[in-house]
């Protein structure tokens, strides 16, 4: 087992290689050149040879291969380099992906708490009338594009009722840290949970269905254990594996919905870097935004094979 | 079974869209009193929490500053800097009259090429440190190596021959007379030596003293959250009169209507016509008019100074087919205040030279026909801006230009002025440009200058009659040299402008501002008798 | 023999008749489904009958902006008084054909990969299964910025071709799962033994049967490809701004002004791509059950 999961591990660090090298060469494909971002304009016609004195010095006439791996080493020592306005891409990173991983990460919990209480409630009580008024809101909450439910949340929250902050992570005023947290991010993650509650709602419910319709609940029921006990013990442990799983699968998605949301929200995460980053054409930050991201789908990809692998032993075997 | 849901489902449907629509109603009918004071008890209760704090917003959407530093006054002046750095002068909202600030006076020689500027005695930086002639000097010699810089600084300092500080007096001498120079040192920000001489004047405005400035203004940054906010406290060795507001908050934030909206923000300007539709009618702010020279304008992708052409734009009869073909009448309805101008100088100013370029469909169409375009390649525009009013103008000039026969492909840039030259991929690039008097307009045209040589190929056509603008400081003699430019331009027509936009300032009616207040172009500074604003 | 052959032909497609004939009648009575079914193929046909009949969506109004609906303009006219409701029609026929092309090409790509990586199994699913893992944690929003920027232009092409590249990989997944459980079975076994190729093997033999989850998940991805095309267009990387797609007429609601004072702009688009995409999910979802062979 350990051995299996060092080997998926260790399969992470090319796959990163790869897509920073992907991305790097793509961003050099795309022809903006850093100087234009670190020489005005006027000084770039007037004194031409000192620009060239400048590109050499930062290595920009070496080869593309060149340059990457001097970028690649510098990262690897902990230097992520520089934005073409000249802010430390570290001190950029550490400040907004707290921001973004709590977002993530309370749109993840509120989603799973509240998708898989009404998937398996309206399991138990198929037809009953959680299951409807679940499976409405949660097909609502996937039909309508996210942004949209977020500009509405605002339109409603921020400006007509004045309950929470239409922006920012943070007021100055704050008297207490924690209230003030929630009341900054209690739209966004209501936004996100919105989108991702439909999606954990039906699979636990479909599940759950599977589970309790199964032979060895109908033994243990025949065995005159209490219902509660049944539907805990037996169903709801044999049910979460795929859950669980399908869990895993969303996290990629959160950290691509959090990217719309964030600028909807004017939320000083990671997504919101991104986003800024890419219409300024600011590359450097791209490219660590990117792998930040593609790493943090990975890990989650390699979660889902732990929990594969721990569940069901054909899955080691077989690799 | 299903018919419930199906109900519960269409009942749903029906509450979104209800909610929709009657969000819609209610805010409509601002006029209405219920909304009204539902909408005033709402700000009166956020007043008493934030009672003596002025609320400002920082836009990051538009990509021209970023969340994590106080943005260089050097770029843009915002209202947040205009607290905090202060200039030689300041001057009246015209941007015209300068009167004393850092400095308490100056004298111009004769011949308008010597400048003798006197500073005030015992100035102190908000760190204690003495704000003296060294900071001034530092600061007009870093500009001209600045990267990022507004160019009406860079144009007039590159005028400068020689500075020499002795005392409280400082003597610039000019190569040639630049008249506007006590109006552009008026909006010029004077920066801390001691904080920055060590720094690359390439990556000034990236500096970590951006997060904590010492600064020279009222007030001094107290606390910086980044990517959230930064508040400003009284700066203690501020020499003038203390303003009444103790602090002031700044919020970074990606939509300043939101932003207002939700009362984060006291003060706010804007153009287009969703911000100014929806402030006018909201009750809680009040809206100030302010004639900015905020062109929109056309410019051809002529040739490079290398030579290489654009050739399919070399004909002017197909730049001016092309103008003709457009409605800049109608385009102005877009905007809450738009006026149709022909050349630099707006048509009611008594130096315009009353030639129009009129729209006529057919004309244009024969027109183009007539040129020997080819109407099957593609005309290639390229703009800037990403609002949804940029968006809605540029569609309808593509429609205009696709009535007259044209194929069109607009394509959205991040890079400015500069893609026009870097990849010469455009026909047009549509721009917009906040200005800062008409000689600027103007002095995009000379050969020299940096970006525009690219595009218009160093055509020496304009140079010494820009050179005389610059220069001139008679009334008279002014206008008829603008004359004489609107001529050349537009007999060229590289340049076309459409309209200039006018701005307009919303303050939050908690603030009590004096009535004598005259706003002027927020990306500029000026002074509003700031210290006798009060909040209510 | 070949006599008894063309019996087993024929009884199997009078089997397959009835059986097909059996799901259509629990289709139906599946009403949600067949709710949604209609509610697709209306405003498909809807949209393409617009799109045809040439409904005027590109002429502005500069006079008759932000008009509400009524007075010879159905949905009311937009931010520079184009019709929305052309816009509307017009803009489904681009974000229902890039929905429906994009997840057809992916489910095909995922498909075939999946097939070849389940059943040869070894190095080729290792190969293929790394590889979606590294289309899987590539952001799309920096594939469709890089093609941005290359291309320098904002186009339909770009668009789709990320959405193909970087949606193939749940089909190929699920695929790939069911072809590895299939290739164990005894019928996959006989025709190994009777020495028939691999490719048909796989495509003839146990494709097939993998054919409905792949239709399932192909009809949601339709929704999910029109939902980001929405989103894409909001941060300003979709389709260029005079292709009114739905997630670009919608983009006007970026102004909470417009949220606020003219509901029409944006609750119409924001209906359609709700709507189509509520149809897609519940028809998907009657799909599911009446082709899952779990619950029939």
């Amino acid at each position: 087992m350990i051995k299996f999961i060092l080997k998926k591990l260790l399969m992470i660090i090319p796959m990163l290689l790869i897509i920073s090298f992907v991305v790097y060469y793509g961003l050099q494909m795309t022809g903006i050149d850093p100087i234009n971002f670190m020489v005005s304009p006027e000084t770039l016609s007037a004194n031409a040879d000192n620009i060239d004195v400048l590109r050499e010095s930062l290595g920009l006439n070496d080869p593309l291969i060149v340059q990457y791996f001097r970028w690649l080493g510098n990262c690897l020592q902990g230097d992520l380099g520089y934005s073409f306005d000249g802010s430390s891409i570290s001190d950029i990173i550490s400040v907004r992906l707290p921001y973004t991983f709590e977002l993530a990460g309370y749109s993840l919990i509120l989603s799973a708490v509240i998708g898989i209480g009404i998937g398996i409630i309206s399991a138990i009580r198929q037809n009953g009338i959680v299951d409807y008024t679940g499976r409405v809101l949660a097909v609502l909450g996937q039909a309508v594009p996210q942004f949209l439910v977020g500009i509405v949340l605002i339109q409603i929250f921020s400006i007509k009722l004045g309950i929470f902050p239409s922006a920012n992570r943070v007021s100055p005023d704050a008297k207490n840290a924690f209230v003030d947290g929630f009341m900054h991010m209690f739209l966004p993650v209501l936004t996100l949970t919105i989108g991702m509650v439909a999606v954990l709602m039906r699979y636990a419910r479909n599940t759950m269905l599977d589970v309790l319709n199964s032979d060895y609940i109908k033994t243990a029921r025949s065995k005159g254990i209490p219902e509660w006990k049944v539907y805990i013990k037996h169903g709801f442990r044999n049910a979460m594996k795929p859950v669980l799983v399908i869990l895993m699968f969303r996290i990629p998605m959160l950290v691509g919905g959090s990217v719309v949301i964030e600028s909807v929200f004017s939320y000083p995460g990671i997504g919101m870097t991104m986003t800024n980053a890419i219409t300024s054409g600011d590359y450097p930050v791209v490219l660590i935004t990117t792998l930040i991201i593609a790493a943090t789908m990975l890990i989650c990809s390699f979660m889902v094979d732990v929990i594969n692998a721990l569940l069901d032993p054909r899955v080691r075997l077989g690799e | 079974m299903k018919k419930l849901f199906t109900t519960l489902l269409s009942a749903a449907l029906f509450l979104t869209m209800a909610v929709g629509c009657s969000t819609g109603n209610s805010s409509s009918g601002t006029q209405s009193s219920g909304s009204d004071s539902q909408t005033n008890s709402q700000s009166d209760s956020k007043n008493d929490n934030t009672s003596k704090t002025l609320n400002l917003a920082i836009s990051t959407g538009d990509g021209s500053s970023t969340d994590d530093k106080v943005p260089t006054p050097w770029y843009n002046r915002t209202m947040a800097t205009n607290l905090m750095f202060r200039s030689l002068f300041t001057s009246d909202s015209s941007l015209t009259e300068v009167s004393e600030d850092l400095a308490s006076g100056y004298t111009v020689s004769e011949d308008g090429l010597v400048y003798t500027i006197t500073l005030k005695e015992n100035l102190k930086w908000s760190d204690g440190e003495a704000l003296d002639l060294d900071d001034v000097v530092y600061s007009i010699q870093t500009a001209q190596k600045a990267a990022r810089i507004n160019s009406i600084y860079t144009a007039a300092f590159a005028n400068i021959s020689e500075m020499k500080a002795e005392g409280n007096v400082l003597t610039l001498t000019l190569s040639t007379p630049y008249s506007t120079m006590p109006q552009v040192l008026a909006q010029f920000a004077v920066l801390p030596e001691h904080k920055l001489s060590s720094v690359d004047p390439l990556k000034l405005d990236s500096d970590p003293f951006w997060v904590n400035p010492v600064t020279s203004g009222m007030y001094t940054v107290d606390t910086f959250n980044t990517g959230n906010y930064f508040t400003l406290r009284i700066n203690e060795n501020y020499e003038g009169e203390k303003p009444k507001i103790e602090s002031v908050t700044t919020y970074f934030v990606t939509d300043f209507l939101t932003a207002a909206m939700a009362g984060n923000t006291d003060f706010l300007y804007g153009n287009a016509s969703d911000l100014v539709e929806q402030l006018s009618s909201d009750s809680n702010f009040t809206a100030h008019e302010v004639d900015v020279l905020f062109y929109k304008y056309f410019i051809f992708n002529m040739k490079g100074v290398d030579g290489t052409e654009n050739e399919a734009m070399q004909n002017v009869e197909v730049r001016k087919s092309i103008i003709e073909a457009i409605d800049r009448a109608s385009l102005a309805d877009l905007y809450p205040n738009a006026k149709v101008l022909n050349s630099g100088v707006p048509n009611d100013n008594e130096a315009y030279n009353g030639f129009d370029y009129k729209f006529d469909a057919d004309k244009a169409k024969a027109d183009i026909a007539a040129s020997g375009y080819d109407l099957s390649r593609p005309l290639r525009i390229c703009y800037y801006n990403n609002d949804q009013t940029s968006i809605d103008l540029i569609n309808t000039v593509v429609y205009y230009l696709e009535q007259a026969g044209l194929k069109v492909e607009a394509t959205l840039s991040n890079d400015g002025t500069t893609d026009l030259f870097t990849t010469r991929n455009y026909d047009i690039g549509f721009k917009g440009k906040s200005s800062f008097s008409i000689n600027e307009w103007y002095t995009e045209y000379m050969s020299t200058d940096a970006l525009f040589a690219n595009i218009f190929g160093g055509d020496t056509a304009f140079d010494s009659l820009i050179a005389d603008l610059s220069a001139s400081t008679d009334k008279a003699d002014t206008n008829r040299i603008l004359g004489e430019l609107q001529g050349i331009e537009q007999e060229n027509a590289y340049k076309v402008p459409v309209f200039t936009v006018g701005t307009y300032v919303f303050t939050n009616n908690k603030l009590s501002i004096p009535e004598s207040v005259e706003f002027c172009n927020p990306l500029y500074n000026c002074d509003v008798d700031y210290e006798k604003w009060e909040i209510k | 023999m070949s006599n008894s052959t063309t019996n087993l032909k024929a009884q199997n497609k009078s089997a397959a008749s009835s059986l097909f004939k059996k799901n259509v009648r629990k289709f139906m009575n599946n009403k949600l489904a067949v709710i949604g079914l209609v509610i697709i193929v209306v405003m498909t046909l809807a949209c393409i009958i617009g799109a045809i009949s040439g409904v005027d969506y590109t002429t502005p109004d500069l006079k008759n902006i932000k008009a509400a609906p009524g007075n010879g303009n159905l949905f009311g006219t937009d931010t520079i008084g184009r019709d929305l409701f052309a816009r509307v029609l017009y803009g489904g026929c681009y974000s229902i054909f890039i929905g429906v092309f994009c997840a057809v090409m992916s489910s095909l790509i995922g498909a075939v990969l999946g097939s070849i990586a389940g059943y040869m199994g070894k190095k080729a699913d290792m190969i293929l299964v790394r590889i979606s893992e590294l289309f899987q944690a590539f952001p799309q929003l920096v594939l469709v910025m890089m093609m941005v920027a290359i291309v320098n232009k904002r186009g339909l092409s770009n668009l789709i071709i990320i959405f193909i590249i970087t949606g193939w990989m749940t089909t190929f997944r699920m695929v790939r799962n069911e072809f590895m459980s299939l290739k164990g079975e005894t019928y996959v076994k006989v025709c190994e033994a009777f020495g028939m190729s691999r490719t048909k093997i796989m495509f003839r033999q146990i494709l097939p049967n993998v054919m409905s989850p792949i239709i399932v998940s192909t009809t949601t991805n339709v929704a999910f490809f029109i939902l980001q095309e929405a989103a894409l267009s909001f941060i300003g990387l979709g389709v260029s701004d005079s292709t009114p797609t739905w997630g670009n007429i919608l983009n006007a609601a970026k102004s909470i002004s417009v949220v606020t004072n003219q509901w029409w702009i944006w609750v119409f688009p924001g209906l359609a791509i709700s709507l189509f995409v509520l149809a897609i999910n519940f028809f998907g979802d009657g799909l599911r059950d009446v082709l899952d062979p779990k619950q029939q």
